[in-house]
């Protein structure tokens, strides 16, 4: 299985300036966009975890404009620590050693379902908001591969 | 992982009485829900612990205040991830010394319990990457030395024979760095050098 070195800190930092703006302006509590990533299997990550990169870049990031000049600057800020995550990723895939199972391909269509319920900026605001648990969800999982490896 | 939720009273109202009522909200869920031991409540804190207990979510929180015939608009919190934002505890530290070493095992603190019987869940097993700052301070030449550790225990080689040394550790999650409180200072003299003693 692959688990390569995911360095989220430079992700994190740019995060930390923008949570509370970003999150204050996602006023629909009652959805959420990345349900269900803590039930993801170990044989799953690698896949949802590129799928997931891809989804932000592809879907979230290219709305930056959209926004605040200073949560826009703080996301271009993470969509290049994105690309290098993807760039991180990329050598699985080309080593077959990113397989997506049946459940994985499931988890990424509801998230991206529930982006597609969701009017754009209302859907790209809240993806942004929950950056913190797509980064926590790497760290916890990325970690523990590489220490037990 | 203890959450209370803690708020100032109402400014210009000093002398009047006011009462509290709070609710929380789950991150994904479908409304706010009350806590019956925080309803009408005079005290200014509400401890949200077991409704916050699944530190994967993410929670809010609201309170309005009430006095005579009045009551507040809601003050709400921001949204609140206990993973990424609880503080933690130091850890346990025990030391065992000899003429010239001293050995330290250290214990990660526990997550929060409702009550004692249920089982105790250690920070290192949330939070993998968990690591401890040791500061050694050598009573005798007044110097401190520091040494990040990721292990539960580790062995000060080369020490002074008949020196009090001073322990202090730190618990520390990395990115964004949460650092622990100090764990209490705990000095033990290294043993004398039993060459020197049997001349």
């Amino acid at each position: 299985r692959c688990s390569p070195s995911m360095d989220t800190n430079p992700v994190k930092e740019s995060f930390q300036g923008i949570k509370g703006a970003i999150q204050t302006k996602d006023t629909l509590k009652n959805v959420t966009i990345l349900s269900n990533l803590h039930s993801i299997k170990p044989l799953d990550m690698c896949c949802v975890t590129r799928e997931l990169l891809e989804f932000y870049v592809e879907r979230v990031f290219k709305y930056r404009e959209k926004l605040s000049l200073q949560i826009s600057r703080a996301v271009s800020s993470i969509s290049n620590s994105f690309l290098a995550l993807q760039r991180t990723v990329q050598p699985c895939k080309e080593h077959n050693l990113c397989p997506c199972s049946e459940e994985a391909t499931d988890a990424t269509r509801n998230i991206n379902n529930n982006y597609e319920e969701l009017e754009v900026q209302s859907a790209v605001i809240k993806s942004l908001g929950e950056l913190d648990v797509f980064i926590a969800w790497i760290d916890k999982n990325y970690h523990q591969e590489t220490s037990t490896a | 992982m203890k959450n209370v939720l803690q708020w100032n009273p109402p400014e210009g109202l000093t002398g009047v009485e006011v009462i509290y009522t709070v609710q929380y909200f789950i991150y994904g869920e479908k409304k706010w829900l009350g806590k019956p031991e925080c309803k009408n409540i005079s005290r200014t804190y509400c401890d949200l612990s077991p409704e916050t207990s699944d530190y994967e979510h993410q929670y809010y929180a609201k309170v309005m205040a009430i006095w005579k015939t009045n009551c507040s608009k809601w003050a709400e919190t921001g949204r609140f991830y206990p993973y990424l934002e609880t503080q933690i505890g130091p850890p346990a530290v025990a030391l065992t010394i000899d003429e010239t070493s001293m050995s330290i095992v250290l214990t990660a603190p526990e997550k929060w319990k409702r009550n004692p019987e249920e089982r105790s869940i250690s920070m290192q097993q949330i939070y993998p990457t968990l690591k401890y700052n040791v500061s050694v301070y050598n009573t005798k030449t007044n110097r401190t030395w520091l040494q990040c550790v990721t292990n539960h225990s580790l062995v000060l080689p080369w020490l002074e024979p008949d020196t009090l040394y001073c322990i202090r550790v730190q618990a520390l999650i990395p990115g964004p760095p949460r650092l622990s409180p100090p764990s209490e200072k705990q000095c033990v003299t290294t043993l004398k050098d039993q060459t020197s003693a049997m001349k």
